[in-house]
């Protein structure tokens, strides 16, 4: 009578209810003592240090950059492989080609340094400039 | 299926020139980087190369890349001497565009990033030379992305002045999500017909009768996503902030070479797909989607919004911006009226286009060059200060204007007349006055130039050898062409064949 | 219930609609990127449903490869772009950065 899916749509309602019920029956008989140390963030039992909402390092951006479209394009060395064997040593060549023009890609950012953790460049005084920018506009 | 590889590879060589040379020249900027002023002239090699390729292979009529069973006859791009004809006026655009930035101030404040900004603009031209031959709507696809994601880099890619990168961003912004529309657009038109090459598409649409509300929909999206490249009526927004910001050198490219690529775009699509019969030049083309009407409502709406945004306009480089939006509409009607005559008066307004814009742009450059400044207010009396280049930009902007005895006259002689012989006296008229509205722009510029008292010292304007022959290489033929013509009409004649089922 | 491509098209109209609205409404202009990405992973789900059950062979699976492999190409550039405009405005709110005059 159930085809598959409806299978799973009755667990996903079962999952759903079964946490609402749980939630619900908790709320009722629970004792209510709210207090600040328990609005505080978990970290291990500690106290929290600082805000959750840091700022990452500008550098974790170029990174996942580079990362994103490396990662992406070996996509397309999946079909080829598939038809590797047909195309015997053109296939090859074709695919050298194509890995070529991405080492290329690669050798580029290492020349030119986005690869490097080093210091950031944008020096203090450029930075708190931006932030008075910023700051002033809130304002 | 190995020997077609090779046969097809063989008729793309213009294509595999540049990408060799885009390759070079990422290699060259990795292994010297102490010099790099022999960049541009290496691409400029390789693009001279790639443009002699072309003008030799006139006669190549063929589809390339066939994919799938033996049995298909139709692959990714066709290659035909209409194709072959904007591959040229976008490879001498190009050249010229290389040319055009190694006067431009602009782009030698950036000269230690020299490499990535020609490796990009020879990415620009790629997408280009693949979009005019795409027979395939993932080749369309993916050739206007290749165009678009050099595009919005190089359009930042001075970061001299904020304007800049706002303008990349509203460029990638617009870009992307037309787009984006246009693959969805594309992804209903699969869905319902069953194939991706448009020559199949016409095959099936020839026995079977679509029409429904979703395939013009579809249709639509698809227009969305070309219209957006020629900056047409509706989806122009992004081109006036685009053309002001970027520096003026891709300012001019985008206007010339990018245009072009879309018009040759819109033009294989219209014909190629919904082509039913060729009657003596006249193409009747399938039920279902009212491609007359809907051109000639968009071209209409482009050319009227274009040329009265223009009277307002301050700043030259924008007004030159919505100037290109109005001549977008005027090559527009060129395809409404749906005839030979009407692709061969497009073809030929392209190469005037080519010489006048280029040439317009050209001399702001070299004025903003000089006072820093590209607002009207500024050129005051700089006429009498630097007449030869006030003589050049009148001779210029009477051309755009298509005045006589320029060859701007000829191009819009030429729409008129296709106009004409379909009986499409109403939009005619509407064109003219159109022209009509655009001399008060054009000659508003001339008045600052040459009437207009200013207090102000007049600055000094120096041009030099190079800026005087690169005007003239684009002031001759604008105006020998306006009287002696037949020349441009019987090259443009020659490459009117376009690859039909 | 057998699961058919009706399913398909209506999971990507719905996110091509979530994805126009997104671009449309959206300040921040990564969100409006964002939008995009929905807008082209629609249409890839029309391709690869398309494919599957219109019998029309493996073609459309190849697009929607090419098409994911050009979104990242293109979310690369994007947040290239994204990142200068906030060195150069401190924000990212596309209303808040009007030089260019309308």
């Amino acid at each position: 009578m159930l085809t598959e899916f409806g299978k799973i749509f009755v667990f996903i309602i079962l999952a759903g209810a079964f946490v609402g019920i749980a939630i619900f029956a908790a709320m009722l008989i629970r004792p209510k003592r709210p207090s600040h140390e328990k609005d505080l963030i978990y970290e291990c039992g500690e106290n929290p240090e600082g805000s959750p909402w840091v700022k990452f390092n500008i550098r974790f951006y170029v990174v996942a950059l580079i990362f994103l479209i490396f990662d992406v394009e070996i996509v397309l060395l999946f079909p080829w492989a598939l038809v590797y064997k047909t195309f015997g040593f053109y296939g090859f060549v074709a695919g050298a080609i194509f890995l070529l023009v991405l080492f290329l890609g690669m050798a580029y950012e290492w020349r030119k340094g986005d690869l490097e953790w080093a210091r950031p460049k944008i020096n203090r005084l450029e930075l708190n400039k931006l932030l008075e920018k910023k700051e002033q506009q809130v304002s | 299926m190995l020997e077609n590889l090779f046969k097809d590879l063989s008729l793309i060589y213009p294509e595999i020139i540049v990408s060799v040379t885009l390759l070079l020249v990422v290699l060259f900027d990795l292994i010297y980087d102490k010099n790099k002023t022999i960049i541009p002239y290496l691409g400029l090699i390789g693009l001279f190369a790639a443009l002699f390729y072309s003008l030799g292979s006139v006669d190549i009529e063929t589809h390339a890349f066939i994919i799938g069973d033996t049995g298909n006859k139709f692959g990714l791009l066709s290659l035909d001497p209409f194709g072959n004809y904007f591959r040229i006026i976008i490879l001498i655009t190009s050249i010229l565009i290389i040319f055009f930035t190694k006067s431009s101030s602009e782009i030698h404040s950036i000269s230690e990033r020299s490499g990535e900004f020609y490796t990009l603009l020879l990415g620009m031209v790629l997408g280009m030379m693949f979009m005019v031959s795409a027979s395939d709507l993932i080749m369309i696809y993916i050739s206007v992305e290749i165009l678009s994601l050099s595009s919005y880099v190089l359009t930042g890619f001075t970061k001299l002045r904020d304007r800049d990168s706002e303008a990349s961003l509203k460029y990638l912004i617009y870009g992307s999500a037309s787009s984006g529309i246009m693959l969805f657009g594309m992804s209903l038109i699969y869905g319902l017909i069953g194939s991706t090459n448009i020559y199949e598409i016409n095959e099936v649409l020839q026995t079977t009768s679509i029409n429904s509300i979703i395939y013009s929909f579809a249709l639509i999206l698809i227009f969305a996503g070309i219209g957006f490249k020629i900056s047409a009526a509706p989806f122009h927004f992004w081109t006036p902030d685009v053309y002001e910001g970027a520096p003026i050198s891709i300012t001019a490219f985008l206007s010339v070479a990018s245009k072009a690529a879309g018009f040759a775009l819109l033009i294989r699509f219209v014909k190629v797909t919904f082509l039913a019969d060729n009657i003596e030049g006249n193409w009747i083309l399938l039920q279902g989607f009212d491609w007359q009407n809907f051109l000639i409502i968009i071209s209409v709406l482009t050319m009227t919004l274009g040329n009265f945004a223009a009277l307002w306009q301050d700043n030259l480089k924008r007004m030159l911006a919505y100037s290109s939006i109005a001549h977008a509409g005027y090559m527009l009607l060129g395809i409404a009226v749906l005839t030979d005559q009407g692709l061969l008066a497009v073809m030929i307004y392209f190469l005037v286009y080519l010489l006048m814009n280029i040439g317009a742009f050209y001399i702001v450059m070299i004025i903003a060059n000089n006072i820093g400044s590209e607002n009207i207010n500024d050129y005051n009396k700089l006429g009498s200060a630097a007449p030869f280049l006030g003589v050049s930009l009148t001779i210029f902007l009477i051309s755009l204007t298509g005045l006589p005895p320029t060859a701007g006259f000829i191009s819009k002689l030429y729409i008129f007349i296709a106009l004409l012989d379909v009986k499409m006296i109403a939009v005619a008229v509407i064109a003219v006055l159109n022209s009509v509205v655009s001399l008060y722009y054009y000659i508003r510029v001339l008045k600052h130039m040459f009437i207009n008292e200013t207090d102000k010292t007049v600055p000094e304007i120096k041009v030099s050898l190079n800026d005087v022959v690169f005007i003239l290489i684009l002031l001759v033929p604008t105006l020998i062409l306006g009287v002696y013509f037949s020349p441009i009409v019987d090259f443009a004649q020659a490459f009117l064949s376009i690859l039909v089922n | 219930m057998e699961v058919g491509l009706n399913h398909f098209l209506t999971v990507s109209v719905a996110l091509f609609a979530l994805g126009l609205y997104g671009v449309v409404t959206r300040k921040n202009a990564v969100m409006v990127l964002m939008g995009v990405e929905l807008i082209l992973n629609s249409a890839n789900i029309n391709f690869v449903a398309f494919s599957r059950f219109g019998n029309l062979g493996i073609n459309g699976q190849i697009y929607a490869l090419f098409v994911i492999i050009l979104a990242a190409a293109e979310a690369a550039i994007a947040l290239a772009i994204v990142l200068n405009i906030y060195k150069t405005f401190a924000n990212v709110n596309i209303d808040e950065i009007k030089n260019l005059k309308e």
